[in-house]
C-alpha cells in the first residue's frame, strides 16, 4: 500500500463519526453528517484514484462532489419547512 | 517529493478527523456547523496540492483543483442554506426576532435594543 491508499483508508476512519452523527439527533443535524461524509467520500476517491492510478475514480469524485451538493441542497430546501 | 505528499494528504485527513469530531460532539447545530468549513475548504486544497506535486497539472492534476475550487466556493454556500433553513425551521423567520437579545459591541449588555 503506498501513502495514498493509507490516506483513503484514514477517510474510512473520518467516516465513523459522520456516520454517528446522521444516524442519531434532529434532522440538521444528519444533515451536516451527510454533508460531510459527501466532502469525505468525495477527497477518498480522489486519493483512490491516485492509488490505483486510475484517473476515473478522480471523474467519480467530481460528479459525486457536484451530485452531493445538489442533493443536500435539495433537502434542506424541503427542510426548511415541509420535513 | 514523497515526503511533501505524504506531509500534505496527513494534514487533509487531519483536518477531516478534527471537523468529523467537532460535528460529533458539539452541542447544537449552530455550533456544529462550524466543523464543515476547514473540511470543505483546507482539505481539498491540501488534496489538490498533493495530486499536484506528483502529477502537476495533468488530467488528474487539473481534475482535482477543479473539485478543491468547487468544494470551496460551493461548501460555505451550502452551509448557509443549512443554517438559514434551521433558523428557518427553528423561529419561522431567519431574521432577528423582537425579543432576542444579540450581544453586538456598541451594545455590550444586549439591551436598549428597540
Amino acid at each position: 500500500m503506498n501513502a495514498w491508499l493509507w490516506a483513503a483508508a484514514a477517510c474510512l476512519l473520518v467516516l465513523v463519526p459522520c456516520v454517528l452523527r446522521t444516524v442519531r439527533g434532529s434532522t440538521f443535524d444528519r444533515l451536516l453528517g451527510m454533508q460531510l461524509a459527501g466532502i469525505v467520500v468525495s477527497l477518498a476517491l480522489v486519493m483512490l484514484g491516485e492509488g490505483f492510478e486510475r484517473s476515473i475514480y478522480v471523474d467519480l469524485a467530481l460528479v459525486f462532489g457536484v451530485l452531493s451538493f445538489v442533493g443536500s441542497l435539495a433537502f434542506v430546501r424541503f427542510c426548511e419547512r415541509w420535513v | 517529493m514523497s515526503w511533501v505528499v505524504g506531509i500534505l494528504l496527513a494534514s487533509a485527513i487531519a483536518v477531516q478527523l478534527i471537523s468529523a469530531l467537532g460535528l460529533l460532539l458539539m452541542p447544537n447545530v449552530y455550533d456544529r456547523i462550524h466543523f464543515l468549513g476547514p473540511a470543505s475548504t483546507i482539505a481539498p486544497v491540501l488534496t489538490a496540492a498533493a495530486v499536484v506535486t506528483v502529477e502537476a497539472f495533468d488530467h488528474q492534476g487539473i481534475e482535482t483543483v477543479l473539485l478543491a475550487v468547487f468544494l470551496c466556493v460551493f461548501g460555505p454556500v451550502l452551509s448557509h442554506a443549512t443554517i438559514r433553513a434551521a433558523r428557518i425551521r427553528e423561529h419561522g423567520d431567519w431574521r432577528e426576532r423582537p425579543d432576542e437579545s444579540v450581544r453586538r459591541p456598541q451594545d455590550p449588555a444586549g439591551a436598549g435594543r428597540p
